[in-house]
């Protein structure tokens, strides 16, 4: 017994030093600053579940983040939660601990985390993408009005629609995949109330595991346009991918978000089902607060929406040429406030 | 474990009349099943249930699952309980993701391969040579290797200029499919078959012809491995000693079986077959993401325990499994999920009049009941919460296995600890 406990402890003890390792390696990737203006600033900044490399959300924030490096010459700390994203809270105290500020969290998952320590850190400034508005003085949250941008998808995809039939599959039933749901079925009614919608989520709640399930995404995707369905629009982070695959099996039309998917798919046989993509710029979110906090301007809590094209729409892949004119007329209209779009349904 | 009824040393004691007997039994069980789920869908109306993309996906979310509980049947039938089938599987998916991007997806296969039997290497290692109890050196194998694939990626693939990141590997690209000739694609005679819509003859051209399109090289060699190690276990010397090393070890070591050796090639080739279900899964999701896994390892081994520790029990399970996750993300809405219910309370009833007819009077009763409530609310509820609906493959598999195998026997000597010539 005394054995098998020691070489237990051994193991624990392996395990751990390993999953210290891996947390310590996260990429340093700001130290190749030479290039820009030289700033004496280091910034943080913690991704959402999927980390850098998804394509999506957290490669926008990415890019905001290497622009900052190459035009104001800031270095910049970048980690990737575990896959659970449980380790949140300790990614943002280590961001602290390295003397990062600001510190960046992304995805409004971090509204608890991050709040907590902002309590704990009150001198440093906090910045949450996504996410209700927080108590404390030091948490700037920029969000941006997905609805908006939602609407816009969902008359692009009324307007592609030859069968009558659109679908959407969302990464789980939260308010903010909600609030896309919501915006593209209120643009789809717009232009034809007749087009049928159909509305799968791959996880229940605020559930996360449905934005990197892209076997689930595959599956589901694979039985909508089985069923007709043309155009569906992915908002479900990672698992967009799987979308995309059964969109090109099927010969039919998917619709991306957060980033222009045509462009960071990276597989030239996905780009040709990648009808639009839903922008949301965190990366200008990103870049503007680092460049703010730069000249030494106080952060604050800004809406980002269609009026200063914090959300929009790209024409990557020219397949939405013909529509731009109606789709730009809608989004006049939107920003004009002659039509109200609302996050919920 | 508890659930021994028989005596230890017993190994399979049925003989060749009786096993055929067995084989017959589950075959009718499944036919009666199907026959089930075929009656629940013409009263249904839900086409989704025995369709053939639903057949299609099937496939594909129970072979990872399959591939799992494979690798745990052949680590137990030797004696060694392995707990670390996810993290063996993580490694297989890294593995699959670092040999695909480089050398294509036979490339993948192997990284798959050897990603996977590494991590069996290092359970081997620690209980079968240092004797660390079973359970402890799975969960660390569990949690060295979610770290370390993290660590591995970061090293790997944050510079690749393919995409690629501390999550994810760059994308693999697509393998070709077929469709199996005249029966799903020219003559498409399945797919005829499944679109008259009448009783049982539509709902098995559905299913057979989900399983004979769509397919890849990949799918068929993983499908294969099923009957190649039912075989090697039951019909080859290496399988007898394999199943002695977890039957009863000081047995086969007085025999002259290399008891050590034995359960080293098993666990080894255990962490492969993990390693080749998270190949599955790569290949599907062509490219590797950290978390894709999803704790599949761990109900492969739920299915493998639920299927008696047997290569067809365990494809029940996984296949269950599948088919339940397949019919929740194909279903337009959840009244499919809803049909699932009034087969599951067809399920409980039969079972609970067998019981009856066996005079467990009071097992019977709570299977009535229960099958009585389902039945209830499938004509009673018009919607599921999206909370229940997520959760139907877990209930379906749960409600199905708990009933049908009431008599759990493992390997005798599984879990427990083996030192060479301590016994004599």
């Amino acid at each position: 017994m005394r054995r098998v406990l020691k070489y237990a402890v051994g193991a624990a003890g392996l395990a751990l030093l390993l999953g210290a390792c891996a947390s310590d390696d996260d990429g340093d990737n700001g130290t190749t600053s030479d290039n820009g203006a030289a700033s004496d600033l280091s910034v943080g900044l913690a991704f959402d579940i999927g980390g850098r490399g998804d394509r999506s959300f957290n490669d926008a924030a990415a890019a905001g983040l290497e622009r900052a490096r190459d035009e104001l010459g800031v270095d910049f700390q970048e980690l990737s939660p575990n896959p659970d994203g449980s380790n949140r809270g300790e990614l943002l105290r280590e961001l602290a601990d390295a003397g990062r500020e600001p510190i960046f969290g992304i995805g409004y998952a971090f509204i608890e985390d991050m709040d907590t320590a902002a309590g704990e850190y009150p001198d440093v400034q906090f910045i949450r993408i996504d996410g209700i508005p927080s108590d404390h003085d030091n948490v700037a949250v920029m969000t941006f009005a997905d609805h908006e941008g939602s609407f816009l998808m969902g008359v692009a995809a009324a307007l592609k629609t030859e069968s009558g039939q659109v679908g959407i599959i969302g990464g789980n039933e939260g308010a903010v995949i909600n609030a896309f749901a919501a915006g593209f079925k209120q643009g789809v009614e717009a232009v034809d109330p007749s087009i049928e919608i159909a509305d799968q989520r791959l996880a229940a709640g605020e559930d996360a595991s449905g934005f990197r399930d892209a076997a689930g995404a595959r599956v589901a995707a694979e039985a909508m346009y089985d069923r007709g369905i043309d155009v569906i629009y992915t908002p479900a982070g990672d698992s967009n991918v799987g979308t995309f695959q059964a969109a090109a099996d099927a010969g039919k039309w998917a619709i991306g978000t957060d980033s222009d998917q045509y462009e960071t798919v990276g597989d030239p046989e996905l780009q040709e089902v990648i009808l639009t993509s839903m922008l949301k710029r965190v990366d200008v979110a990103v870049f503007d607060s680092i460049a703010a906090f730069a000249d030494g301007e106080d952060i604050v809590s800004h809406a980002y929406d269609l009026s200063d094209d914090g959300v929009g729409y790209t024409t990557s892949g020219g397949f939405i040429d013909d529509i731009v004119d109606e789709l730009d007329d809608y989004k006049q209209r939107i920003v004009d406030g002659e039509i109200e779009v609302s996050p919920t349904e | 474990m508890t659930t021994r009824t028989e005596p230890p040393i017993q190994t399979e004691p049925d003989g060749q009349a009786h096993r055929l007997s067995r084989m017959h039994r589950m075959l009718l069980l499944v036919a009666l099943g199907f026959i089930a789920i075929s009656l629940v869908r013409v009263v249904s109306g839900e086409v989704v249930l025995t369709s053939s993309g639903t057949a299609r996906a099937m496939l594909t979310l129970a072979l990872p699952i399959a591939m799992c509980a494979l690798g745990g049947l052949v680590a137990e039938r030797a004696g060694v309980i392995n707990i670390g089938l996810e993290g063996m599987m993580i490694l297989g998916t890294w593995g699959a993701g670092f040999g695909g991007w480089h050398y294509g997806p036979w490339g993948a296969l192997l990284g798959a391969l050897i990603g996977g039997a590494l991590g069996g290497l290092l359970h081997a290692v620690a209980t079968v040579s240092f004797g660390v109890d079973h359970i402890v050196s799975g969960v660390a194998i569990n949690l060295v290797a979610a770290g370390l694939v993290r660590f591995l990626s970061e090293a790997v693939y944050t510079d690749a200029t393919e995409g690629g990141g501390p999550t994810m590997s760059p994308p693999l690209g697509s393998v070709s499919t077929f469709d199996v000739p005249i029966l799903s694609s020219g003559p498409n005679v399945l797919g005829r078959l499944e679109n008259t819509g009448v009783f049982l003859i539509s709902d098995v051209g559905g299913l057979l012809r989900g399983l004979t399109s769509g397919l890849t090289v990949f799918t068929l060699i993983a499908l294969a491995m099923i009957p190649l190690v039912w075989f090697i276990l039951w019909r080859t010397a290496l399988g007898l000693r394999w199943r002695s090393a977890g039957e009863s070890p000081v047995a086969a070591e007085s025999l002259g079986v290399n008891v050590y050796r034995m359960k080293y090639l098993a666990v080894v080739v255990s962490g492969a077959l993990a390693g080749l279900g998270g190949f599955v899964l790569v290949m599907f999701e062509q490219s590797y993401r950290e978390g894709q896994t999803g704790g599949r390892g761990f109900i492969g081994l739920a299915a493998m325990i639920f299927g008696n520790w047997r290569p067809g029990g365990l494809l029940a399970g996984s296949g269950l499994f599948g088919y339940a996750d397949a019919v929740r993300l194909r279903a337009a809405t959840s009244a499919a999920i809803l049909a699932l219910l009034l087969l599951v309370g067809l399920i409980l009833a039969a079972v609970g009049i067998w019981d009856l007819y066996r005079r467990r009077y009071v097992l019977s009763a709570v299977l009535l009941v229960l099958a009585g409530l389902a039945v209830v609310g499938w004509a009673g509820l018009d919607a599921l919460p999206h909370e229940v609906t997520t959760m139907t493959p877990y209930l379906v598999t749960l409600a199905v296995l708990a009933t049908a195998s009431q008599r759990l026997r493992p390997p005798a000597a599984d879990g427990v600890r083996y030192r060479r010539g301590e016994e004599h």
